[in-house]
């Protein structure tokens, strides 16, 4: 893979000149970006005269497709262009899932080594472990405030935590012992250090099932925390394990407010719709199920007919779809009202671990258009599809048209299992215990894209142009190629097993 | 968003049985947000309780008053909180901050205090044995006028004594209950002789003034529309009236106004009087909880008839509340202070349980489709299944502007995490209908929040069951 590697990009070594937006919606996108900011081998120049051509690649591919409506037509649309930018090291086993904060600012990542860490995405700087559960951690949710964590883990607990103070998020109880205290307020210790303390002091089962008194775990749950999702207002938390349950937690009492009879296999993704009355989830059983967060109430179950398992589930923006991850090869966008797929994404290799992806918003803002692009005061919006995958890419499609409109080759070696998009700045967890982040950069200027000429030229994201290329066929013909490949890979293994 | 899965709406649209109780402290008055999704409950030690009505539990703790909360009102962007108290005091709460934005002391108790349904920034407040205030809090030194009770009368009289003993029946008249209309432009107000007067909130004057009940007037209440007017008064008679639509208008008459009557509500045969009343959301219906009695009634206003009367824990209730948008009553029970919340429950629809259940009333025959078991390559199957997806999908815009209550820069409640710590009372809530498992024996650390999850209730459960143990 060209461009990063690891151990050049430790965060640390990030001058600070480079530091760039830490939220989306600023606009100004400084020749910097063109630049890999991590110091990686990489030109401008290429780089500037490959761009060009890809984007002409995918326009072509769009009119091929269909007339995307999502923006007026006069306007070239906003494609997304996501560059590696920085590549987090600290985890001592495979990381299971990334996931930027809300407000754009922070990056959790959960990991197998038990620990779960806080990052600055702007910088990448580290600035919390989370030492605490005795198993690998799955899963980790942000609160819509950005101020607490939660984490699931194999040692069926969930934990909340503060952000600033990176220790467990609830008051302290009297009745708390000293030991458990000193293991659960380890602050910048990392991996292997902290886990061998961890094994010295050893954590008490601290919290009560079913409640939590003090600063406990939420305990409850039989088996392995595998997904978890807060709702809008922050004061619901959804969780999703491997006992078949979803769970529904009252986040201020840390008490169990309800249980769903969820699955008949581990349920392997929850998340929350906009307004917080729709809970989803999924499971390895191939069934989705659509709850009513206030009732409990099972509305609506959607199942393939192939029946594939569903590794992982997430609502649309507007809440008026769901997206579930297939482990057939294919990401599905289901209308859950009328029940129907409206479209399958495809392109990708997924057959035996859980990964997941999300969709993302791209505005002019993000494409450096800021000033111009909203003459109407609206602000153009661009969603897209992105998902992991087992072959270690990062894949993006077109909503409308279900072309890949961007493939990051080898983000990760071995599987990735993760990826979060937030804006323009997108994080990704595989299997090399890294966590890398990209951010997207506007695919040239406006002006050389209407008569740019260039050539492909191998830039970070791929290793000929044939990666970046949308055409829905050539997709086809590479999904074909892949599924072959890993015909033979074994079953189901689902991110990481424990030892 | 549930709405588009579920046929909620088609359930009848007033409450049926108790579905949860809740309770911190000894709970007097009960007030929802208007967004509904939060019930502040003042206590009698002058705690404020703000609860989360999805999770049935508590989001704040508000304390600074040190008697009784008489009255709770909420401000149009559910961030601040006027409470008052018997202890001469209101207080406005930032729920952003838990802590108080104002406080005015008064040299009485207050009766109720009513936060401007556009300013959070003034309030009218009826006070006991005193004249009602109208109360401008824009900076921290708060501004008072005093509101009349009485309308002038016209100088005609010459006679001192007269006059004399004019003014003293006035200064007997107070005025017991206060509210804004819609707009804010007006107030009305009840009084001890059975008056209703409307006062003009700029000039601060009555306009208008009608003896409309034959006992003092104890609650006024106004739709969310601000149309219809709610009365209760001592004279065991509950009175509905059509609000003149015009009072804002720039060119009012006042010699014009009019108040119809439009209903009496009263229960004749037990001769019942009503401690609290509300109306529904939408106006449609009206409650009461009795007095010396258990049971909550329920009209019909577009009738006047009496639709339900509501069964309740074996306790008499205060203050009810109907909830803004949704079949939910909440009442204060009298001697043990705990809420209780009447809702709806819909069962569990089976045809949600798989895409291919249909719920229908009786047999019907299945008749197979022509093609139902062609045999197709399943390649075949797969690309004309990955063609017909040609459809255009949306997932950026919401459809028509979201549900209810979602403002794009809507005031957020934070999320606190060390209530309940800081209280030794005991405080514990019951998810009457959860559909709770209860969690596996053998844990000595329970406290009082475990053990209210009961096993699955799968029937509407009766009252007696709301009660949680206590340990």
């Amino acid at each position: 893979m060209a461009g990063i590697s690891p151990e050049t990009a430790l965060p640390a070594t990030e001058p600070p000149s480079k530091r760039r937006r830490v939220q989306d919606d600023s606009v100004d996108s400084t020749p910097s970006c063109f630049e890999s900011p991590d110091g990686a081998p990489q030109s401008p120049a290429p780089n500037t005269s490959r761009l060009p051509d890809q984007s002409l690649s995918i326009r072509h591919a769009n009119l091929h497709a269909k007339p995307n409506n999502h923006h007026r037509h006069d306007q070239i649309p906003i494609i997304p262009n996501y560059q590696p930018h920085l590549v987090l090291q600290g985890h001592t086993r495979a990381v299971s899932q990334v996931r930027i904060s809300p407000d754009g600012r922070w990056i959790a990542s959960a990991s197998a080594d038990g620990t779960a860490k806080i990052w600055d995405a702007a910088t990448g700087a580290h600035l919390e472990t989370l030492v605490g559960h005795m198993a690998g951690v799955s899963c980790v949710a942000w609160a819509p405030d950005s101020n607490t964590l939660a984490t699931g883990s194999d040692d069926k607990a969930i934990r909340l935590w503060d952000r600033v103070t990176g220790s467990p998020a609830h008051a302290v109880a009297h009745r708390e012992n000293p030991g458990a205290a000193a293991g659960l307020v380890m602050k910048g210790l990392t991996g292997k250090a902290a886990a061998a303390r961890r094994a010295r002091t050893g954590v008490p089962g601290e919290g009560v099932r079913g409640g939590r008194t003090g600063r406990g775990p939420l305990l409850g749950h039989h088996n392995y925390v595998y997904c978890l999702a807060f709702s809008p207002k922050g004061n619901i938390l959804a969780s999703g394990s491997y006992d078949e349950a979803v769970f529904l937690w009252d986040v201020r009492a840390g008490r169990l407010m309800r249980s769903l009879p969820a699955h008949s296999d581990p349920v392997s993704g929850v998340d929350f719709c906009r307004d917080g009355t729709l809970v989803v989830s999924c499971s390895t059983d191939g069934l989705i199920r659509i709850w009513d967060t206030s009732t409990g109430q099972c509305l609506r179950t959607l199942v393939h007919e192939d029946n594939p398992a569903v590794t992982n589930v997430c609502f649309s923006p507007n809440g008026r779809f769901v997206l579930a991850f297939n482990l057939d090869h294919s990401i599905r966008l289901w209308d859950y009202v009328s029940g129907a797929v409206k479209k399958t994404y495809q392109g990708h290799t997924n057959k035996g671990f859980s990964i997941g992806g999300c969709f993302g918003v791209l505005t002019d803002a993000d494409d450096g258009a800021g000033e111009d692009a909203d003459d109407n005061g609206n602000i153009r919006q661009q969603a897209f599809i992105t998902s992991a995958s087992e072959d270690g890419d990062i894949v993006m499609w077109d909503v409308a048209s279900k072309a890949v409109v961007q493939r990051i080759k080898g983000a990760h070696k071995g599987v990735c299992f993760w990826v979060d998009v937030h804006g323009s700045t997108m994080a990704s967890a595989g299997q090399d215990n890294l966590i890398k982040v990209f951010r997207h950069r506007p695919r040239g200027g406006r002006l050389k894209r209407e008569n740019g000429v260039g050539e492909g030229i191998d830039g970070v994201n791929g290793d000929d142009e044939q990666d970046g290329t949308p055409d829905a066929a050539m997709a086809d013909e590479e999904l074909q190629r892949r599924i072959g490949a890993s015909e033979a890979s074994p079953g189901l293994h689902v991110k990481e097993e424990q030892p | 968003m549930n709405l588009l899965l579920s046929d909620d709406y088609l359930l009848q649209d007033y409450p049926e049985n108790i579905t949860n109780t809740i309770r911190s402290g000894h709970s007097t008055c009960v007030r929802f947000n208007r967004k509904g999704d939060f019930l502040a409950s003042g206590r009698v030690d002058g705690t404020v309780v703000i609860w989360d009505l999805e999770t049935m539990g508590v989001a704040r703790k508000l304390r600074g008053h040190s008697k009784n909360i008489t009255s709770l009102s909420w401000s149009r962007c559910g961030r601040y909180l006027l409470s008052a108290c018997q202890g001469w005091k209101a207080i406005l709460w930032d729920l952003q901050t838990g802590k108080r934005h104002r406080e005015v002391r008064f040299r009485a108790p207050v009766y109720g205090a009513e936060l401007h349904p556009w300013n959070h920034l003034q309030f009218a407040a009826a006070l006991f044995e005193d004249q009602p205030m109208l109360v401008d809090i824009t900076d921290y030194a708060d501004v008072r006028y005093v509101l009349p009770s009485v309308p002038k009368r016209p100088h005609l009289e010459t006679d001192a004594a007269l006059k004399e003993k004019q003014a003293k029946e006035d200064a007997k008249h107070m005025t017991t209950a206060i509210v804004y209309t819609a707009t804010g432009d007006h107030l009305l107000a009840g009084t001890t002789k059975g008056r209703l007067n409307i006062i003009d909130a700029r000039t601060r004057e009555i306009i208008y003034s009608e003896k409309i009940a034959s006992g003092v007037i104890t609650t006024l209440r106004l739709t969310e529309s601000g149309k219809e007017l709610l009365v209760n008064a001592q004279d065991r008679i509950i009175r509905t009236f059509i609000v003149p639509p015009n009072l804002s208008a720039p060119n009012l008459d006042p010699d014009t106004i009019q108040i119809p009557l439009e209903h009496k509500f009263q229960d004749v045969v037990n001769r019942l009087s009503w401690n609290h009343v509300a109306f529904s959301a939408t106006g449609e219906y009206v409650a009461a909880s009795t007095y010396n009695n258990h049971e909550l009634y329920i009209w019909e206003r577009g009738h006047g008839s009496l639709v339900r009367m509501l069964e309740g824990p074996k306790e008499e209730q205060g203050v009810i509340e109907w909830h803004p948008h949704r079949a939910l009553l909440a009442a204060c029970g009298l001697e043990t202070g705990r809420i209780n919340i009447w809702s709806v429950t819909s069962p569990q629809r089976w045809s949600a349980l798989a895409p291919d259940f249909v719920e229908v009333e009786e047999n019907v025959e299945y008749i197979e489709k022509e093609d139902e078991f062609d045999i197709h390559p399943q390649e075949e199957i797969q690309k004309r299944r990955l063609d017909q997806e040609d459809e255009n999908v949306d997932v950026l815009t919401v459809e028509n502007g979201g549900g209810p209550g979602e403002d794009v820069d809507a005031f957020r409640m934070p999320i606190l995490f060390n209530l309940g710590e800081s209280d030794s009372e005991e405080e514990f809530v019951n998810v009457g209908l959860g559909t709770l498992r209860r969690k596996s024996p053998g844990d000595q650390e329970n406290d009082e929040m475990t053990g209210e999850e009961r096993a699955a209730g799968k029937k509407a459960s009766g009252s007696g069951r709301g009660r949680g143990k206590k340990k």
